[in-house]
């Protein structure tokens, strides 16, 4: 039922990457990676030498883009002890210490495993234990991975395959484990706001610390555990943990987009595979197009999905949506308008478990007649943008940006004879669409 | 418990019973500890003291402040203990009390005791603790104000200071909530200015 506008793909310039063609013999058929995503093409792998982080660390998105990412620290105490790169000390940001290169050594003495189906839930087990909101088992695929070095964002990695290409990695290495945490539904409200920022950094620290954990675990049961080899997304989508929505984020059922993707695990350890879940991401992006309406850049589509470099699936302008930062880093650090309006993202309780249900069980011809009614209940419900006020640590999302009522960070206190006072329930989210056309003019 | 058809997965079951890799994961130590995240933590040096002194309210509001950022971390119990009002072993002269007042301390609930079990599963709780104390003891040095997290053997003498709990026999702290099941996290000492509890 995919909507296709087929364009033809050229490999990129300058990426010294395999091309893997689906219709090569020798190389495994393409995954299935549910209805949202489809590899249709040649597929470059993707050197993340030049993803954004990394061009910009170079200097090569500009001086204001590089200023902000290297030279600045963050205003806000809590941001510089979790966000990366606006720290005032960078031993004060925990995944600096914790993804640095692991020196740790595989188990000599190995577990033996008789049921991987055993051994696939000790490992889901062990990652709820650890912390973990959601855990995906995939089929590595050689589309699935990296080219070039390992990349690690705020670490680094090494190991002794890095030498080696992507089929013989996967050949050797055929289980992809992401485990992943959910950043908190109502900090997440003040996105746009130091709230959400910590909702979303703190939440990553706990990611990056449980993947860690994970690792090192793998290793002492005698097993090889990758890092930095292969994309979170493809293995996120791939794993049944969500499906990839309009907003380029993988949408799980339960938490919808406000899921991180941080860097999976390759390892040879026997594990049985999740499948690719079908949870109505496919339908309802095709119809909604809130992140796109919200986004303050204008960075996400409203038209059909395009196949950009062999795969199938709505592609947003990364630059743009990059291009954003130093502008807000005064006021805040993450945007996460996407991931907060999405109507998938909603508390993890009983009555979302059951709209997502009637949808997953829907006949996919009457979907879209589902996902109108839903979507009107959204915006008539929870607002066609969100902006509730929030109040945490003395943080208050009601104040605009500038607007402060004392020096004290976030502070509410009335202060009388100051002449500030709080604005109201105003959030930071409206003022800001006024001035997207800096970015991206709307056609 | 099951009744029936239906089933109570929280009463008269452990839920990893059927598990065959379970007790490796709580109780073999690991053959390298580098393998362990507790261990990278532990070894990671402190960072600076932030130049400048955060503005700040009255010091209930900043335990307060100080309170939701620790609960928020993932820790289930925390309390506010004043360190010269109470003298521990070894430690009266000098660094210590003299130079910090407060203590905080951060309380995690352990399925198994993080000392008698040495596994990766069995030190969760301790991990949990790092990842609390490590973030919580920044922050406060961010805001200008000196703060360590360190290992302290009194930890439960000054969790009951803290008011978390009281010690039974064998000295080990219990707390309404968990009873004996609790791990006390790292001491963070700190001179914050910070309202006691207890």
């Amino acid at each position: 039922m995919a909507l296709t506008v087929e364009k033809t793909t050229k490999p990129l310039n300058g990426n010294n990457g395999a091309t893997h063609n689906p219709a090569q013999t020798d190389l495994p058929p393409p995954p299935y990676l549910g209805r949202s995503v489809r590899i249709v093409g040649p597929h470059v792998n993707v050197d993340m030498n030049q993803s954004p982080h990394p061009k910009n660390a170079r200097g090569e998105l500009g001086k204001p883009l590089f200023n902000w990412y290297r030279n600045t620290v963050s205003k806000d105490p809590l941001t510089r002890v979790s966000a990366p790169n606006h720290f005032a000390d960078r031993r004060q940001f925990l995944t600096t210490v914790i993804n640095r290169d692991s020196k740790g050594k595989v188990n000599p003495s190995r577990v033996a495993v008789d049921d991987p189906a055993a051994m696939t839930r000790h490992i889901k087990a062990v990652a709820h234990y650890m912390g973990a909101d959601v855990v995906g088992i995939a089929k590595a695929h050689p589309t699935f991975l990296y080219a070039g070095s390992r990349y690690v964002q705020d670490g680094t990695a090494q190991d002794a395959y890095e030498t080696q290409s992507p089929e013989e990695l996967v050949r050797k290495f055929p289980f992809v484990i992401q485990a992943t945490t959910a950043w908190d539904y109502n900090k997440l409200q003040a996105h746009r706001h130091h709230i959400g920022d910590s909702a979303y950094h703190v939440s990553q620290m706990k990611g990056v610390l449980v993947l860690k954990a994970l690792e090192g675990y793998i290793k002492e049961l005698g097993y090889t555990a990758l890092r930095g080899v292969v994309t979170p997304q493809a293995a996120g989508v791939a794993g049944g943990i969500g499906e990839l929505g309009r907003n380029g984020l993988v949408i799980n059922k339960n938490y919808g987009a406000r899921i991180h993707m941080p860097d999976p695990i390759l390892t040879d350890l026997p594990l049985v595979p999740d499948r690719p879940v079908d949870i109505g991401v496919e339908d309802f992006c095709k119809i909604c197009r809130k992140c796109a309406n919200t986004c303050p850049t204008n960075s996400i589509p409203f038209g059909d999905k395009v196949v950009f470099n062999g795969i199938e699936k709505y592609k947003i302008n990364w630059l743009t949506c990059y291009k954003l930062r130093p502008y807000v880093h005064d006021h805040w650090g993450s945007c996460l308008t996407c991931a907060a309006v999405c109507p998938f993202t909603k508390p993890n309780v009983w009555w979302h478990s059951l709209a997502v249900w009637t949808l997953r069980t829907c006949p996919i011809p009457v979907r879209p007649a589902l996902v109108h009614a839903l979507k009107w209940i959204d915006d008539r419900f929870w607002g066609v943008m969100r902006n509730s006020r929030v109040r945490w640590m003395g943080y208050d999302s009601g104040i605009k940006p500038g607007d402060q009522a004392c020096t004290v960070t976030g502070c509410t206190a009335s202060h009388e004879g100051k002449g500030h006072s709080v604005v109201g329930d105003v959030g930071y989210y409206a003022p800001l669409k006024e001035n997207t056309n800096r970015f991206v003019k709307r056609a | 418990m099951r009744l029936g058809p239906f089933k109570i997965p929280w009463v008269g079951e452990d839920s990893h019973k059927p598990d065959p890799y379970w007790d490796f994961f709580i109780n073999t130590p690991p053959a390298d500890m580098a393998n362990t995240v507790t261990e990278m933590i532990r070894s990671a040096p402190e960072g600076n003291v932030f130049p400048t002194k955060a503005e700040l309210h009255t010091p209930e509001i900043t335990s307060s402040h100080v309170k939701e950022l620790a609960s928020y971390l993932g820790t289930d119990l925390i309390g506010i203990a004043r360190l010269t009002a109470l003298p521990t072993a070894g430690e009266s002269k000098g660094e210590g009390h003299d130079t910090y007042p407060f203590a905080v301390i951060c309380a995690v609930p352990a399925d198994y005791d993080p000392r008698k079990a040495p596994g990766i599963g069995g030190q969760v709780p301790v991990q949990k603790g790092l990842f609390i104390t490590f973030v919580l003891s920044a922050w406060i040095r961010e805001l200008g104000f000196r703060a360590t997290a360190v290992l302290d053997p009194n930890a439960e003498k000054l969790a009951v200071a803290a008011g978390l709990g009281t010690l039974n026999a064998e000295g080990r702290l219990v707390t309404p909530k968990f009873g004996t099941r609790v791990h006390v996290a790292n001491v963070i000492r700190t001179d914050l200015p910070l309202a006691p509890d207890g």
